[in-house]
């Protein structure tokens, strides 16, 4: 039995080998990602060890001084940053809620075209804002939602006493979400566009000849073929959950010091705060390696729930 | 072929790597270049090894928008010869005005700062950290190598600014005393507008100026939905607003230079004494009345100004003193808009507005706005020429030929005035000089003169000289204690107060005024500001401070 173990590992070791013998050019094609993952991604962590220091900028990060939870006690007292995290949290979640199906109805009723042409058409209509920066897109938005622009002209035609968005506590997140599904409800939406080709065309003229309804074949044919990615990205999503509700380049260029109580996420803050102010580096760092700890939480408890829920997780 | 495909294969992923590789690279703008060969022509000045500029040195040097100056530098001959006559090449490292405070102290923090920069870091957290750890070199305590330099330095608010006897920086300074300030937050208003609203007396007090907005924001003669007063930033607003009866709180927007007053036997930050709350009370009213600009938190420099001559703002508050309207407004837009309208009849500036309390005070800053570093990381040798450079433009041959010219060719000199010859526009013929003025001072007084030609308009210009002269003697400097703004304790020096900030949001928010202060009160002592008014009234004690 010993025997066999040791002989199944030494097969699997060198089933391995074999297979990496096999696909030498792939594995050769994807060492420069794992180069880059390696300097950029785990080398900078040590970075890390500065939530626990002192910043001192003639000693660099790994000689500046140890002052160990320090930072941590003071964020808990700090109310900006409490301000900026249940600001990150709400607006997380209403992304989430607001955006998240709407690419997945999108695919759907693209999917239904039958007219590649129009397809063609509402795609690259809906895709083109994604590649327009936050930068121009907030000098459009500007523009459209000040005092002289579209928005307020409109509303006080209309016999409303409207306020800009930008500035108002009550508008400026419903501005943000309704901003956010505009520029990326086209890009999101391809991946479920790729995945509903991927279905087999005979199962939807199987069912057309069985008098299966549209809704019917949307029920049951092309939903189960993207629940998977649904999920896979259901969970990608969650773990970058606070990420997405920080949307840094959005919010700030977008915001001023009137919403803050309404937009000052931690991204933001940190920002802020950190080039602004000059607050220490490592008080920052530690606000930074807080939302990373949050964002790791979500998303094992996110992979979690979509296991139990029957469908494939991350690992 | 499969060879072939192997070899490619494999410098493809090279290739990949060594693109990876090339963004890590790193230069260090300081040590980069810092010695070099003199390049033709300029080994001449290489006399004897006594000669201070025998060896050719590259300076890099952080200054804003320098690369929109620098690419006139082969222009003008005066930037030239004083390269030449220095041996050195200045290097040119930019920053924006949207961007220098995070570039230096990214800069400062992966060892990349050039040999000079400019930033406004006096009171800030990261300029004691920049003293103590030694990011920035200090100078040298003789400094009778440097005349002009030195004599600089005696300036009183200047001279103390040295931590432990050192120096660690040179201030640009702007004006001989704080009664200059009040060209620092200028507001201009639209009297042509006002006139056709039937406005006829100039505006001297807060009613008289609400009343002149209300006319020209309801009868709005051009029929362009005219709001009432905008600004040029956000962080001006508090220059304006705290004038309300509260004018020492006026701030230049870093957070970290607000002052000080005693109240009920207290030192507090003026910002938080009791004669806040009727000043906001003041700017809320004028919100509501629509006499603010409705977009004053979202506005931009040159979309205030363009709002401002289109006649779609009744007033502009802005910094720059009558600099910035000779430029920013008669120059760049008002020339072109209107060339038949005399602006100064068109355009007026606001006088200090007598307040609640009967006096006329005017908002006060510093003397200087903002200050030379150099990196730590530099030597002596360079430091040593780098201050030659800077004495000599602060001597009265650098200071002549920087502003009037080269003698006898620009200006001659009649008596005790110089006059210029001919009407060239001096910065046309010299683009690079305002710069390397402006690199060691601003010395924007001088400007305030009817002998000087900065201000090329001479109506501009005369306005500018009564405006000054009037506000020196009629307007006061409001009373608080410097050394306070500058002390240093525990709490203090983490704490900011961003009044601009909370100006807008007390504008703004749909709280009664009170209410809304009161929370913001609440924010500042969550943040320390108890400790910290304790704090500063202990140091103040034993450093005998009345």
């Amino acid at each position: 039995m010993k025997r066999n173990n040791k002989a199944g590992g030494r097969s699997s070791k060198s089933g391995l080998w074999n297979t990496m013998r096999q696909y030498k050019y792939h594995y050769l094609m994807v060492l420069p990602v794992i180069v880059w993952y390696i300097l950029f991604s785990y080398l900078p962590m040590y970075g890390i060890t500065l939530s626990f220091k002192t910043f001192d900028f003639s000693k660099g990060i790994l000689g500046s001084p140890w002052v160990g939870f320090q930072h941590f006690r003071e964020i808990s007292h700090d109310p900006e940053f409490w301000s900026a995290f249940k600001n990150t949290v709400i607006i997380s979640l209403s992304k989430l809620v607001i955006h998240f199906p709407l690419p997945i109805i999108l695919a759907m009723v693209m999917n239904e075209f039958s007219r590649t042409k129009a397809r063609k058409f509402f795609q690259t209509l809906f895709t083109f804002p994604h590649f327009i920066s936050w930068v121009v897109l907030a000098g459009i938005l500007t523009n459209i939602f000040s005092n002289d622009g579209v928005y307020i002209q409109l509303m006080t035609m209309l016999g409303f006493d409207a306020s800009s968005p930008l500035v108002s506590v009550q508008g400026f997140r419903p501005m943000i979400y309704l901003s956010h599904v505009w520029k990326e409800i086209g890009w999101d939406s391809i991946i479920y566009m790729a995945a509903l080709t991927g279905i087999n065309p005979e199962l939807y003229e199987a069912a057309e000849m069985d008098g299966a309804s549209r809704l019917q074949r949307l029920r049951y044919i092309a939903w189960p073929g993207i629940k998977s990615t649904v999920a896979i990205l259901f969970i990608l999503t969650i773990g970058n959950l606070l990420s997405l509700g920080s949307s840094f380049e959005q919010i700030f260029n977008l915001y001023s010091s009137p919403v803050y109580s309404v937009a000052d996420t931690i991204d933001t803050y940190v920002y802020r705060t950190t080039f602004t102010v000059g607050a220490d580096f490592g008080y920052m760092t530690a606000v930074g390696l807080i939302k990373s700890a949050i964002s790791l939480v979500l998303l094992v408890l996110a992979n979690m729930t979509v296991k139990k829920m029957g469908e494939q997780g991350l690992y | 072929m499969k060879k072939t495909r192997k070899f490619s294969m494999l410098l493809m992923t090279l290739a990949m790597i060594a693109t990876l590789f090339a963004g890590c690279g790193s230069k260090d703008n300081a040590s980069e270049g810092n010695t070099g060969t003199a390049p033709d022509g300029q080994s001449s000045t290489a006399a004897s090894d006594d000669d201070p500029f025998k060896e050719h040195l590259d300076i890099s040097v952080a200054f804003w928008d320098i690369d929109q100056v620098a690419e006139k530098w082969d222009k003008d001959p005066i930037f030239q010869d004083l390269m030449k006559k220095f041996n050195i090449t200045i290097k040119p490292v930019n920053v924006t005005w949207d961007d220098y405070v995070q570039k230096f102290q990214m800069w400062a923090a992966s060892g990349q700062l050039p040999d000079i920069f400019a930033t406004d870091a006096i009171g800030t957290q990261y300029y004691r950290n920049w003293v103590n750890q030694g990011i920035v070199k200090a100078l040298p305590e003789d400094m009778s190598k440097y005349p002009s330099l030195a004599e600089y330095f005696e300036t009183p608010d200047i001279k103390g600014l040295s931590e432990d006897g050192k120096y660690y920086n040179i201030p640009r300074r702007m004006f001989p005393t704080v009664d200059w300030s009040v060209l620092d937050r200028v507001v201009m208003y639209r009297w042509d507008l006002a006139q056709k609203a039937g406005i006829t007396k100039e505006p001297e007090t807060w009613d008289e100026f609400k009343a002149m907005l209300q006319a020209i924001v309801d009868k709005d003669p051009e029929g362009k939905h005219i709001t009432g007063l905008t600004s040029s930033t956000t962080k001006m607003i508090g220059g304006f607003f705290w004038l309300y009866g509260n004018s020492a709180a006026t701030s230049d927007g870093s957070g970290s230079d607000f002052k000080w007053i005693k109240e009920d036997g207290k030192f507090v930050p003026a910002v938080f004494s009791s004669k806040a709350l009727p000043a906001l009370q003041n700017m809320r009213d004028m919100f509501e009345h629509k006499l603010v600009d409705p977009d004053i938190a979202l506005t931009k420099p040159d979309t205030a100004y363009d709002k401002f001559v289109s006649g779609k703002s009744a007033a502009l508050l802005a910094g720059g003193g009558f600099l910035g309207i000779d430029q920013n407004i008669y120059e760049k837009r008002w020339k072109t808009a209107y060339p038949n309208a005399d602006f100064t009849q068109s355009v007026k500036v606001l006088k200090p507005l007598t307040g609640p309390d009967g006096e006329r005070y005017h908002p006060v800053f510093k003397t200087y706005w903002s200050e030379s570093y150099f990196n730590a990381k530099i030597d002596d040798k360079k430091l040593d020429r780098i201050l030659r450079l800077y004495d000599y433009i602060l001597s009265p041959e650098g200071n002549d030929r920087l502003t009037y010219g080269v003698k006898d060719v620009d200006y001659k000199v009649e008596g005790d005035k110089k006059v210029p010859i001919g009407d060239v526009s001096l910065n046309e013929k010299y683009p690079a000089k305002g710069f390397l003025m402006n690199l060691v001072t601003y010395n924007t007084s001088n400007a305030y003169d009817m002998n000087n030609p900065t201000i090329a308009n001479k109506t501009i210009r005369q306005e500018a000289v009564d405006y000054i002269d009037w506000s020196i003697k009629n307007s006061k400097v409001p009373d608080y204690d410097i050394r306070l703004t500058y002390m240093s304790t525990p709490t203090k020096d983490k704490f900011s107060v961003l009044d601009h900030d909370d100006l807008l949001n007390m504008m703004l928010s749909k709280d009664p005024i009170d209410k809304a202060w009161e929370n913001t009160l609440n924010n500042y002592k969550a943040k320390g500001l108890d400790k910290m008014i304790d704090e500063v009234n202990a140091k103040a004690k034993e450093q005998g401070i009345e």
